[in-house]
């Protein structure tokens, strides 16, 4: 009896052994061609006909270009193989980078606010005031400004939002925005190249490179505690006014070729263009939270300079003492109700508001 | 003749005084807003409502007013004193004063005072910002309607209102009657002068002014020796001499009608052809533009500043002048009354030609001329001395500019403040009256 | 339905608001004349003071050309680029041809409507910026005044926004707020459009009258 159990057990395992290289086989047999192809030297020689085809259109080979009867820039260029590259280094550089910059610059601030507040005058305001700023340089600061956040703001929407509209607006409500905005943006972008030469023309002469300027560069322009001279420009300020000035240039060449698309220039120039501009424009406006901090919360006694235009006679002394000196020995210290007077500052007779005194009509 | 600056001196402490000479002239707060307002709704026609509309506050004119200019200070700009009118007109008179009643506030006591430094320290009614106004907007007008408003209120300064006062009761100003006259008549005789005085009938009256005869007496003479050689048949009187119009300068406007009906009456009754107005600024636009309209109909004479008279005469070759005065360096400054309100421009400068001196215009002359700052009758107003003397800061570069040795005047208003500002400057420069220049250079 | 509102009930309303305001406001200047009667002598008799005032104001005197430069500047590059804009663009002539004239005539091109625009927008924000920066006008103006300026570069604003005609909405919103420009017109500063007219040429008859040029 045993001889018959041997044999069944050896019938089971021949059973099983010879099912399980059935599958091994069925498995492995469809595999056979992709490995010989894989291993003949001569496979490639039989090509599918319509491969080269397909590479030429897909511009694996940078540069092709075919012919046809439209008359017009690239126009023979099917498929603009560049135009990859850019999307992804608008999706994948420049949306985050720039979301991280503008997010880190803006960090920076608060923590900067938070530890050391706000700079104040020292010895407290002096009550008297300087002219610092007469109403053209207000009216061409205001001018230029505005026009940048304008654009900025357009622009901002064009590339952040739709992340952020998107969700509030839906895209039908995206779509509208978004196209207001490119029009507006366009339309806004060539007044930012006469706003910066006014801008130039204005404030450049007391924006050069002066003796000092090094000095208070390396102590830190006096945010970390220290007196620091400096004449009506500080070198933090020239800094400033040049990368606005050169970052506005970068912006204005590149948002004209991008705006007027009428002189010839390719896709690759666009391209180009839109990267060149995009990273300016988050660079500056980046700079710009700082130079924004800095005029309101961030010192004490500055926004003045640029809304009435005056400041307190202390506040010059503490941040722009070679300044503050030419101008009292050129006599121009005013008192305060003299300030106030040309302000337009009324006494309170003179006011037309309610009357003080509190009897009614 | 020399000026005695004795006189000169005791007519500025004089001044001083005016203050504490006024009759008070004090009503209740609503009753002051009623007058105001009443004036208001008779005076305003369809040239000042046209300019209250028009206004789009482009600020302009505050780079035309010297009192702005000099001062810095916005609250003088032209347009802001236009806007007393302007709420009334939009609140009570407008197309829409149903719905600016809902928007505006009405015009209180306390507008009023306010006003009296804008209309009266701090304006000369010399128009000079009407020239820069892009809307051809006539402010001096308007000012000078919100003069009659606010002395219609009794808020006319209590120095101007003195003089008003007297010249209303008296018929004087200053204190110079008929017997001022006689005097200074007397005083010219005793010079040698032919003097007609108080003449039946006469071709010409010349009017004169208590400034001429007290003070600036070489105008005076000067224009004696005119008439006089002149030959022409003309006389002073003594019951209508008086150029000045303190009334008009005030805005009282009875006051204003009393002192111009009694020069109109009297050269009627004499059959004069023609009055002369004497150098005084006020005085010709007061009987040139206003003296027929309170006469009631068109005036049976003519009317001529001593200017416009003289250059008449140099035309039809009856005044002959020596002209050998080229050593003589003048510049010439134009009484906003006579230049820019009345168009005489070309007169006192064909005379200053004729008289052959190194004429030098200022940089801005004719009718860009800056006001010297004392004119309407700011010059008595002791409050507004800061002001003046602010004001006559631009008037004293713009002379020096020119380097002239003297300046010309045609206005005795003119000449009174340009004889402060030289002594409140220790300045080099002679003072001179047109009038009296030519009376020194007879042929 | 709010867009067939705007585009037909609502335009003839704010068209007839405009049209009635600006006569009233007009006629209530014109029915004061002649309440001083005028009595003496005039130094030029022969006519035209007015009209030579009306034109000569359109350039300032040489005096101040300095002092006003910047002003002038703006202002004119201002006016101009807005009625090339409001009589020239494309789709305003349209607009004017299809529910006002019945005729039309020759529009800006698109390059000619971007220039003219840019202008406009120059001037009006330099303008706008200007007056809260200087004391003088800061003074001078009230919330009229800002509202005036701020609603007309609004309707530029979304004019040019709409400028492809892409969406209906945005020329819906563009158009309401001509509409409500339009309202608010004759009750406004804004009403120097015509009154340029009275103030120059009343001021001009006068003083021509008294043989100043004025």
């Amino acid at each position: 009896m045993s001889n018959n159990v041997s044999s069944r057990n050896r019938h089971h395992r021949v059973v099983l052994y010879s099912l399980l290289s059935l599958l091994v086989v069925t498995l492995v047999l469809p595999l056979v061609p992709y490995a010989v192809a894989e291993l003949d030297p001569f496979a490639g020689k039989v090509a599918n006909p319509g491969a080269e085809f397909w590479r030429d259109v897909r511009q694996r080979d940078r540069g092709v270009s075919g012919s046809t009867q439209v008359k017009g820039v690239d126009s023979g260029v099917l498929i603009n193989y560049y135009g990859e590259e850019w999307r992804q280094f608008r999706m994948q550089r420049l949306v985050p980078y720039g979301a991280a910059l503008m997010g880190v610059v803006l960090a920076v601030i608060l923590l900067f606010y938070f530890l050391r507040g706000p700079l104040r005058i020292q010895d407290g305001p002096a009550g008297s005031q300087l002219q610092r700023f007469s109403v053209t340089e207000r009216t061409v600061h205001w001018f230029t400004a505005g026009l940048f956040w304008f654009l900025a703001l357009t622009g901002l929407i064009l590339l952040y939002g739709r992340y952020v509209l998107i969700p509030l607006l839906g895209p039908e409500g995206f779509g509208v925005t978004a196209t207001a905005c490119k029009e507006a943006h366009n339309l806004f972008g060539p007044l930012f190249l006469v706003a910066l030469l006014m801008l130039f023309i204005t404030f450049a002469k007391d924006n050069v490179y002066a003796r000092g300027d090094m000095k208070w560069l390396l102590k830190g322009g006096g945010l970390l505690g220290g007196h620091v001279s400096a004449g009506r420009f500080n070198a933090g300020e020239k800094i400033w006014f040049w990368i606005a000035v050169l970052g506005g240039i970068v912006l204005c060449v590149s948002g004209l070729i991008l705006d007027f698309a009428v002189f010839g220039q390719g896709r690759v120039i666009m391209g180009l263009s839109h990267v060149l501009h995009g990273i300016a424009a988050l660079i500056v406006i980046a700079v710009s939270f700082g130079h924004i901090y800095l005029g309101t919360a961030g010192v004490e006694g500055t926004l003045g300079a640029m809304t009435h235009g005056y400041v307190d006679l202390n506040w010059a002394r503490s941040h722009h003492d070679r300044w503050a000196r030419e101008v009292e020995e050129a006599g121009g210290v005013l008192t305060a109700e003299e300030a106030a007077r040309r302000q337009g500052k009324l006494s309170a007779s003179q006011s037309s508001g309610e009357p003080v005194t509190g009897e009614s009509q | 003749m020399a000026i005695d600056m004795n006189v000169f001196q005791q007519f500025a402490g004089q001044m001083a005084q005016l203050g504490s000479m006024a009759q008070p002239t004090d009503y209740p707060d609503e009753e002051r807003v009623e007058r105001a307002k009443a004036v208001f709704r008779k005076s305003i026609g369809a040239e000042q409502a046209g300019d209250l509309e028009a206004c789009v506050k482009c600020g302009l004119c505050a780079e035309a007013c010297h009192f702005r200019v000099s001062t810095g200070d916005p609250k003088y700009t032209p347009a802001r004193k236009m806007e007393l009118m302007k709420r009334f007109y939009q609140r009570e008179m407008g197309p829409f004063r149903w719905l600016y009643r809902l928007a505006t506030r009405d015009i209180t006591a306390r507008d009023l005072e306010d006003w009296q430094e804008l209309v009266y320290d701090s304006c000369t009614t010399c128009g000079r910002c009407g020239m820069i106004c892009p809307m051809g907007i006539n402010i001096a007008g308007i000012v000078t309607t919100t003069r009659q408003a606010l002395a219609e209120a009794g808020l006319v300064p209590a120095d101007l209102r003195a003089v008003q006062q007297e010249q209303g009761a008296y018929g004087t100003v200053f204190g110079a009657g008929p017997d001022t006259v006689r005097q200074a008549v007397e005083q010219m005789r005793t010079r040698g002068h032919d003097v007609p005085l108080d003449k039946e009938k006469a071709d010409y009256l010349v009017l004169t002014s208590v400034v001429d005869m007290m003070l600036f007496t070489d105008q005076l003479e000067a224009t004696i020796k005119i008439f006089n050689r002149l030959g022409l048949d003309w006389t002073f009187r003594t019951d209508g001499f008086e150029g000045a119009n303190f009334g008009l300068l005030a805005g009282v406007a009875d006051v204003q009608k009393q002192a111009s009906m009694k020069v109109i009456e009297t050269a009627i009754a004499i059959g004069a052809k023609a009055v002369i107005v004497p150098e005084c600024g006020h005085a010709y636009p007061a009987l040139r533009w206003s003296g027929a309209e309170i006469y009631g109909k068109p005036l049976p004479f003519d009317v001529y500043v001593i200017s416009e008279f003289l250059d008449l005469q140099l035309q039809a070759g009856k005044l002959k002048l020596k002209s050998d005065n080229s050593d003589i360096k003048v510049t010439f400054h134009d009484p906003c009354k006579h230049g820019r309100y009345s168009g005489i421009l070309d007169e006192p400068r064909a005379v200053i030609k004729a008289l052959g001196v190194d004429f030098r215009e200022l940089p801005s002359h004719g009718m860009m001329n800056w006001c010297c700052g004392g004119g309407a009758g700011v010059f008595v107003i002791g409050s507004a001395a800061p002001l003046r003397q602010a004001a006559f800061g631009i008037k004293y570069d713009e002379v020096n500019k020119t380097g002239a040795d003297k300046v010309l005047m045609a206005c005795g208003s003119c000449r009174l403040n340009f004889l402060k500002g030289a002594q409140d400057n220790n300045w080099d420069k002679e003072i001179v009256s047109l009038v009296a220049l030519v009376g020194d250079n007879l042929e | 339905m709010i867009g067939d509102f705007i585009d037909g009930p609502l335009w003839y309303f704010s068209a007839a608001v405009f049209v009635i305001g600006v006569a009233w406001r007009l006629f209530a200047i014109l029915r004061l004349r002649g309440r001083k009667k005028v009595l003496s002598k005039p130094r030029n008799t022969t006519g035209g003071g007015a009209l030579a005032t009306i034109l000569r104001r359109f350039v300032p005197y040489r005096e101040f050309a300095t002092v006003s430069r910047g002003r002038v500047i703006a202002g004119y590059v201002f006016h101009l680029g807005l009625f090339a804009l409001l009589f020239f663009a494309a789709p305003h002539m349209e607009f004017i041809r299809d529910r006002i004239t019945g005729f039309g005539w020759t529009p800006l091109p698109y390059w000619g409507f971007i220039v003219a625009s840019q202008l406009a927008f120059f001037g009006l924000l330099l303008l706008i910026i200007y007056r809260l920066m200087n004391p003088v006008t800061r003074l001078l103006s009230d919330a009229g005044d800002y509202v005036s300026s701020i609603l007309v570069f609004v309707v530029m604003l979304t004019g040019c926004m709409a400028l492809l005609q892409a969406s209906e909405a945005l020329r819906l919103l563009h158009l309401f707020l001509a509409e409500v420009l339009l309202i608010y017109f004759p009750f406004s500063a804004l009403m120097h459009t015509f009154t340029f007219v009275t103030s120059r040429g009343f001021s001009g008859a006068v003083f021509y009258r008294r043989g100043v040029n004025y």
